[in-house]
C-alpha cells in the first residue's frame, strides 16, 4: 500500500484516502447501476452498499497506522482518531441500510436513496479527517445536503417534506454562522488549518480578543447545531419525526459522531488559547441541553419525537467529555458515542419492525402489550431502554459513568450533579415504554416486518449493550487508544 | 496474593460447584421447555456427579493432598482485593461430602415428593443453586467467598421457605427467616469488614498467619463505650452471623417457622447443611476464635442455652416437623458448645453425623406427611408402622442416632462433645454448658421418642378418610431414606474408627492443621490421655436411656400421664408450648415500635411531604409543567426555531462581552 507511486504530480500518499475513494466511486457506480435494475431488484443496491461499507472498513483498518499522516497537500489527515470514528460511522451506515431494506422497499427510486446514504457517509468521513476548516466545511456540506434529501425522501408524505425543508433552512443558517465565524478566525490568524489557528491565537494580539470571541461563538454555534445542542436543537424533533425512520436512525447517530469528532478537533487543536472562554460557554450549553432534552421528552407521545429529545439529552452528556477536555474526557465521549450507536440503532430497529401496513408503529401506545405478542422484541427493547436510561450493568451506565467522572475530576462537579439528577428524570420516559410493553394490554394488532437482517440487528445491538455493560474494559481501552492523533 | 499450592486437579475442583450451578441454570431458565423427567435427570445427575467428585477429592485429601489458590480476581479497588479461590483441606473435604451426599439424596427424594407440583423445575433449580452456594461457602479461601456463599444460601433458603408462595404462612415464614438472618448477617459483614480493616486482606492464610502477632500487638477498640480487644470484637461480630444462620438464641425464631417450606428443604437446608454453616465458620476461623477467651465463652454459653432451651420447647410440640426443627436448634447448640470449648473436631464430627440422621429424620417425616395427606400433627397419627415399614425402620435408626444410643452415629459425636465440655475448664461457663448439655440429652431422647411413638405406635388416631390413602412411599422416596440410614447408623463409627476424626494431634489427626487449637486448652488432648471407658460408663448414655424409658412409660404404659402432667404444671406447659414467648417478646419490643416508626414515615414523610409536598405542587409538577412549556415552545414554525438560534448566539456574545 504505502509504496504506490503515481506517474504524474498527484498528491503524495493518496492511498490514505482509500476508504473515501472507495465510497465515492461505489456511490457513483451504484447510481448508474440503479438505472439498469428492474424495480423489483433495487434491493441489490442496498446489499452492494453494505458490501461497500464492509470493504471500506477493511480498507480503513489497512491504511491506519499508529500515528497521524496527512495527504492532499496536508489538507487531509489520517490518524487512529479519524479511523475509529470512520468505523463507527460505517457501522451506523450498515445498520441504517439494513433498517431501510423493508421500510423503503415501496418507495420510488430507492436506488438513489442508498447512494445518498453513501454520499452522506463520504461527507462525514471527510469531516472527521479534516484538519482545517476548508476540508471540514466541504465534508459537512456534502453530508448535510445528502441528509436533507434523505429526510424528505418520502415526497408524498407531507411531514417528511416539511421536516426536510425545516432542516434545510436551519442548516443553511447554521452553515452561515459557521462560515462567518471561520472568517473571523481567519482574519486573526490568516490560516484555515486547525493547528495553525491554534498557534496563531496563542500569539494573537490582545486587541484582537473581541474578534476572536466573535469567531469562536459563531463557529461553536455552527458546530453545535449539527449535534443538536440547545438552543440550536429545535430542528431535531420535527426532523426526527418527519424523516423516514431508518433515516432518523441514521441521522441520530452518524452525523453526531462526525459532528463531535470535528468538534473535538476544533476545540483541542484550534481553540486551546481560549479554553477558559469556550468551557464557560459549553458548560452553560451542556446544562441547558441536558435539562431541555430530558424534560421535554416527558411530554412526548410519539416515540420518534421522544427519542429526538432523548438524543438531545445524550449529546448533553457527551458534551461533558469535551468540557473535561482531557484524555479521560475525550475517551469518555467516544465511549458514549460508541455505546449510543448500539442503543439507538437497536431501538430504531424495533420501531421499524413495528411498522404496520402503511402506518408506522411509532406512538408510545403502540408498544402496549408488546411483551405478550413478541416477548423477544420486548426483552431486547427493554435492555436497550434500560441501557439508555443508564441502569447498571448495561453499556449506557458505563457511558455515563466515564463522562461524569471526567467532568467531576476536572472540577465540574455541579454540572455532573445536574446531569445525574436529570438522568434520573430521563429514566421516567424510558421506563414508561417498558411499562407499556410489560404491564399494559395489547391495543392494536401488528403485522411485524419479518426480516432476518432486521432481527439480527436487534439481537446484535441488544447483545452489544449487555456485553459492553458486563465487560466494558475493551471498549474503554480502544477508545483511549483512538485518541492518538487528537492528543 | 497467595501462592497456589496444589496436589489436586483444579478442573475437578471447579467442576464440583460448577455442575450444580449449570444444572440450576438449565432447570431455572429452560425448565418451562423441559419435561419433569428431563429436569430432574439433569439436576440429579449433576449433584450426584458433584457428590462422586467430592468423594474422590475426600479420598485424595485423606492421602494428604490439599489445594490452596486463587482462580481470578472478582474485585480490585484501591488495594482492596477480592479474589475468588479455593482452599481444600480435611475440614473442607468432610463438609463437601456431607453437603453433596445429603443434597443428592434430597434431590432424588424430591422427585417423588414434589411430583406434579406446578413449580417442579423451579424447585429443582433452587435446590441445585443452593447446593452450589453451599459448596462455594465451604470451598472458598477467603472471607468474601465465605460471605458470598453465606448470603447466597440465605437467599435460596428464603426462596424455598416461601416456595409455596400462595400460602400466606409460607410467605411470612420466608420473610421472618430473611429478616432475622439480616440481623445476623449484619454482624457477620461487620466482622468481615473489621477483619479486612485490621488485617488488610481477606485471604484465610494471610489472616491466620497474622493473628498471633496481631494479638501480641494488643489492638483494642472502643465499641459503644466498651473497651475490647479487636480480635474479640471481630470474633463476636462474626459469631452474631453464625447465630443468625444457625438458629441460636436469640436469633433462633426463624428456624422452626421455616418448616413452612417443603420437607426436602427442611432436610437439606434447615437441618443438614445451611444451618450448620455457622458451626463450619467458627471451626474454619478457629485460628481467630482461639485467641479470644471472651468469644469462646460467648460461643459456649449461647450454644448451651440454645441446646437446653430448644430441647425444652421440643418436649411439648405437636407438629412433627416442629419437634425436629427444635431438635435441630438444640443439636446446633451442641455443636457450638463443642467449638466454644475448643473441641472443634468434635463439633464438625457432630455436624456430619447430625447431617445424616437429621436429614433422614426429616425425610422420613416427609414420607409420613405424604402418606397422611399433608397432616403434620402427631396427635392425628399413630400405628403407622403397619403401613410404612421402611419409613418406620429408617426413622427408628434416625431417632436412636439422635438420642445418642450406641452404636448409632449420634452417640459417638455427642458423647465426645459432652466429655469435652466436662474436661475443659472455663470456670462457671463450662460447668453451665456441661449440665445444660447433659440434661439436654434426656430431653432429646424423650421428645424424639415421644414423636416416634405417637407417630408409629400408640393408638391409631388417623382420621378414617385419610386411612384409605395411607401407604408406603414409592422407591424414589424410600431409597434416599435407606442411603441416609446407612449414614445415620454408621457415620459415627466410621468417623471414630476409620478416620480417627477425634484424634487431636496435628501430625496424625484427621484434621491436621485445618483446625487450630491452643495447647493451653485442648479438651480432646486431655481426653486422649485419659483411659477410654466403655459406653455403659458414660453418663450421656444413661441419660438417653432414661429419656427413652420415660417416653416409653408415657406413651405405652401410662397414657394418662402426659395430660395429667400438663394440667398440673399448666403454667410451665403453656410456657413451653408457646416457645418461651420469644415471638411475643419480639413483637412487643421490635415489631410494634418498627411498625409505629414505619407508619410515621409513611404518613408524615411519604404521604405528607413527598406525595403532597413534592409530587403535587413540587418537583414532579414543575417538571411536567416545564415539559409542557417546552413542548409549546416547539411551535413547528421554522422562524421561531431560527429566532431561537439567533437569540442563542447573541445571548452568548452578550454574556462574553459583559464578562470582558
Amino acid at each position: 500500500m504505502a509504496n504506490v507511486t503515481f506517474p504524474f504530480p498527484y498528491p503524495q500518499h493518496l492511498e490514505l484516502m482509500l476508504p473515501e475513494i472507495i465510497i465515492a466511486i461505489m456511490a457513483m457506480v451504484l447510481l448508474i447501476w440503479d438505472l439498469f435494475l428492474g424495480k423489483d431488484k433495487k434491493g441489490w443496491i442496498a446489499y452492494a452498499a453494505i458490501a461497500t461499507c464492509v470493504a471500506t472498513a477493511f480498507a480503513t483498518i489497512q491504511v491506519t497506522t499508529g500515528g497521524a499522516l496527512t495527504t492532499f497537500y496536508g489538507y487531509f489527515v489520517l490518524d487512529p482518531f479519524a479511523s475509529f470514528s470512520k468505523l463507527l460511522m460505517l457501522l451506523a451506515t450498515v445498520f441504517a441500510v439494513i433498517l431501510s431494506l423493508d421500510y423503503m422497499k415501496d418507495e420510488e427510486n430507492v436506488g438513489e436513496y442508498y447512494c445518498l446514504i453513501l454520499f452522506a457517509l463520504l461527507g462525514m468521513m471527510l469531516m472527521v479527517s479534516a484538519n482545517n476548516f476548508v476540508t471540514m466545511y466541504l465534508g459537512l456540506e456534502l453530508m448535510a445536503l445528502s441528509v436533507y434529501v434523505l429526510v424528505g425522501y418520502q415526497r408524498d408524505v407531507l411531514r417528511s417534506s416539511e421536516a426536510a425543508l425545516k432542516y434545510f433552512i436551519l442548516g443553511a443558517l447554521s452553515s452561515g454562522m459557521l462560515l462567518y465565524g471561520i472568517t473571523f478566525l481567519y482574519g486573526v490568524t490568516a490560516s484555515f488549518g486547525f493547528d495553525a489557528i491554534g498557534a496563531g491565537l496563542v500569539n494573537a494580539n490582545n486587541s484582537a480578543h473581541g474578534v476572536v470571541m466573535l469567531g469562536m461563538v459563531f463557529v461553536l454555534a455552527g458546530l453545535v447545531f449539527k449535534v443538536s445542542i440547545a438552543p440550536f436543537h429545535m430542528w431535531t424533533p420535527d426532523t426526527y419525526e418527519g424523516a423516514p425512520t431508518p433515516v432518523t436512525a441514521f441521522i441520530s447517530v452518524a452525523p453526531k459522531v462526525a459532528g463531535f469528532v470535528v468538534f473535538m478537533r476544533v476545540l483541542h487543536d484550534a481553540l486551546p488559547a481560549v479554553q477558559a472562554d469556550y468551557t464557560m460557554i459549553l458548560v452553560v450549553l451542556a446544562a441547558l441541553t441536558i435539562v431541555v432534552g430530558n424534560v421535554a421528552a416527558i411530554a412526548q407521545r410519539n416515540i420518534k419525537r421522544m427519542l429526538a429529545y432523548s438524543t438531545i439529552g445524550h449529546v448533553g452528556f457527551v458534551l461533558m467529555g469535551l468540557i473535561a477536555a482531557n484524555e479521560a474526557g475525550y475517551a469518555g465521549s467516544l465511549v458514549y458515542l460508541t455505546v449510543y450507536l448500539f442503543m439507538n440503532m437497536g431501538v430504531f430497529a424495533i420501531i421499524v419492525l413495528m411498522r404496520r401496513d402503511g402506518i408506522q408503529g411509532e406512538l408510545l401506545d403502540d408498544f402496549a402489550g408488546l411483551s405478550k405478542v413478541r416477548p423477544g422484541y420486548a426483552l431486547a427493547m427493554g435492555l436497550l431502554l434500560f441501557s439508555l436510561a443508564g441502569i447498571p450493568f448495561l453499556a449506557g451506565f458505563w457511558a455515563k459513568y466515564v463522562v461524569f467522572m471526567a467532568a467531576i475530576e476536572t472540577g465540574h462537579l455541579y454540572l455532573a450533579l445536574l446531569a445525574i439528577v436529570f438522568s434520573v428524570v430521563g429514566c421516567f420516559y424510558y421506563l414508561r415504554v417498558i411499562k407499556y410493553m410489560y404491564f399494559d394490554d395489547v391495543r392494536i394488532e401488528f403485522n411485524f416486518i419479518e426480516s432476518i437482517p432486521m432481527k439480527m440487528t436487534v439481537v446484535v445491538t441488544a447483545l452489544a449493550v449487555t456485553a459492553i455493560g458486563l465487560y466494558p474494559d475493551p471498549v474503554m481501552a480502544i477508545c483511549k487508544q483512538a485518541l492518538v492523533g487528537l492528543i | 496474593m497467595g501462592e497456589t499450592i496444589t496436589t489436586l486437579n483444579t478442573l475437578e475442583l471447579l467442576a464440583i460447584p460448577a455442575l450444580p450451578l449449570i444444572a440450576a441454570l438449565a432447570a431455572g431458565l429452560f425448565g418451562w421447555a423441559l419435561k419433569e423427567t428431563l429436569t430432574h435427570w439433569i439436576t440429579c445427575l449433576a449433584v450426584i456427579a458433584a457428590a462422586a467428585l467430592s468423594i474422590d477429592i475426600f479420598v485424595q485429601v485423606l492421602d494428604g493432598a490439599s489445594f490452596y489458590g486463587n482462580f481470578w480476581t472478582w474485585m480490585l479497588s484501591d488495594g482492596f482485593i477480592v479474589p475468588i479461590g479455593m482452599m481444600i483441606d480435611p475440614l473442607t473435604a468432610i463438609m463437601m461430602i456431607t453437603v453433596t451426599i445429603v443434597s443428592a439424596c434430597v434431590h432424588i427424594y424430591t422427585i417423588g415428593y414434589m411430583h406434579g407440583d406446578p413449580g417442579y423445575s423451579r424447585f429443582f433449580s433452587y435446590i441445585s443453586a443452593f447446593t452450589f452456594s453451599m459448596l462455594v461457602l465451604v470451598m472458598g479461601n477467603n472471607f468474601f467467598t465465605l460471605f458470598f456463599g453465606w448470603e447466597a444460601v440465605g437467599l435460596f433458603s428464603y426462596l424455598l421457605i416461601g416456595f409455596w408462595f400462595k400460602r400466606e404462612p409460607a410467605n411470612y415464614a420466608a420473610l421472618k427467616a430473611f429478616i432475622v438472618n439480616r440481623v445476623g448477617d449484619f454482624g457477620f459483614l461487620i466482622g468481615v469488614l473489621a477483619t479486612w480493616y485490621y488485617f488488610g486482606t481477606v485471604d484465610y492464610h494471610q489472616v491466620f498467619a497474622a493473628v498471633s502477632s496481631f494479638v501480641l500487638e494488643g489492638h483494642t477498640l472502643n465499641f459503644l463505650g466498651w473497651e475490647m480487644d479487636a480480635i474479640t470484637f471481630i470474633c463476636l461480630a462474626l459469631f452474631i452471623g453464625a447465630m443468625g444462620k444457625s438458629g441460636q438464641v436469640p436469633l433462633h425464631v426463624w428456624l422452626p417457622d421455616s418448616m413452612e417450606g417443603p420437607t426436602p428443604i427442611s432436610a437439606l437446608i434447615h437441618a443438614a447443611t445451611m444451618v450448620t454453616a455457622g458451626v463450619f465458620m467458627v471451626a474454619r476461623l478457629s485460628p481467630m476464635f482461639e485467641f479470644s477467651e471472651t468469644a469462646l465463652a460467648a460461643v459456649t454459653l449461647v450454644g448451651a442455652l440454645t441446646a437446653w432451651m430448644c430441647a425444652t420447647i421440643g418436649l411439648v410440640q405437636n407438629d412433627i416437623k416442629r419437634v425436629i426443627a427444635y431438635s435441630t436448634c438444640s443439636q446446633l447448640g451442641y455443636m457450638f458448645v463443642a467449638c466454644g470449648v475448643s473441641a472443634y473436631s468434635a463439633g464438625i464430627f457432630h455436624l456430619m453425623t447430625h447431617a445424616y440422621f437429621k436429614s433422614l429424620l426429616f425425610l422420613a417425616a416427609g414420607s409420613v406427611i405424604h402418606a397422611v395427606l399433608a397432616e403434620q400433627d402427631i396427635r392425628k397419627m399413630g400405628q403407622l408402622r403397619k403401613y410404612m415399614p421402611i419409613t418406620y425402620v429408617t426413622m427408628l435408626i434416625a431417632a436412636l442416632a439422635l438420642s445418642g444410643i450406641p452404636p448409632f452415629a449420634g452417640f459417638w459425636s455427642k458423647d465426645l462433645i459432652i466429655e469435652a465440655a466436662m474436661v475443659r475448664d472455663m470456670g462457671w461457663v463450662s460447668d453451665v454448658a456441661y449440665y445444660a448439655l447433659l440434661s439436654g440429652v434426656v430431653m432429646t431422647a424423650f421428645y424424639t421418642f415421644r414423636m416416634f411413638f405417637l407417630t408409629f405406635h400408640n393408638t391409631d388416631r388417623v382420621p378414617a378418610e385419610t386411612k384409605a390413602h395411607v401407604h408406603e412411599s414409592p422407591k424414589v422416596i424410600t431409597v434416599p431414606l435407606m442411603i441416609l440410614a446407612i449414614g445415620a447408623f454408621g457415620s459415627g463409627m466410621w468417623g471414630v474408627y476409620a478416620l480417627d476424626i477425634t484424634n487431636p494431634e496435628v501430625i496424625n489427626g484427621f484434621f491436621g492443621n485445618a483446625l487450630f487449637v491452643m495447647d493451653a486448652h485442648n479438651p480432646l488432648m486431655e481426653l486422649e490421655h485419659e483411659p477410654h471407658h466403655a459406653f455403659y460408663l458414660s453418663m450421656p448414655f444413661w441419660m438417653a436411656i432414661g429419656g427413652i424409658g420415660l417416653a416409653f412409660v408415657f406413651y405405652f404404659k401410662e397414657s394418662a400421664m402426659p395430660a395429667k402432667l400438663a394440667s398440673t404444671f399448666s403454667g410451665v406447659h403453656a410456657f413451653l408450648l408457646n416457645k418461651w414467648y420469644w415471638d411475643e417478646l419480639y413483637e412487643k419490643i421490635f415489631l410494634r415500635p418498627a411498625q409505629c416508626l414505619g407508619t410515621f414515615f409513611w404518613q408524615k414523610a411519604d404521604l405528607a411531604i413527598i406525595d403532597k409536598g413534592m409530587i403535587h405542587g413540587g418537583i414532579v409538577d414543575s417538571v411536567l409543567a416545564g415539559a409542557a412549556k417546552l413542548r409549546r415552545m416547539q411551535t413547528g414554525m421554522v422562524y421561531h426555531y431560527a429566532y431561537g438560534m439567533v437569540i442563542g448566539v447573541f445571548g452568548l456574545l452578550t454574556w462574553l462581552m459583559l464578562k470582558a
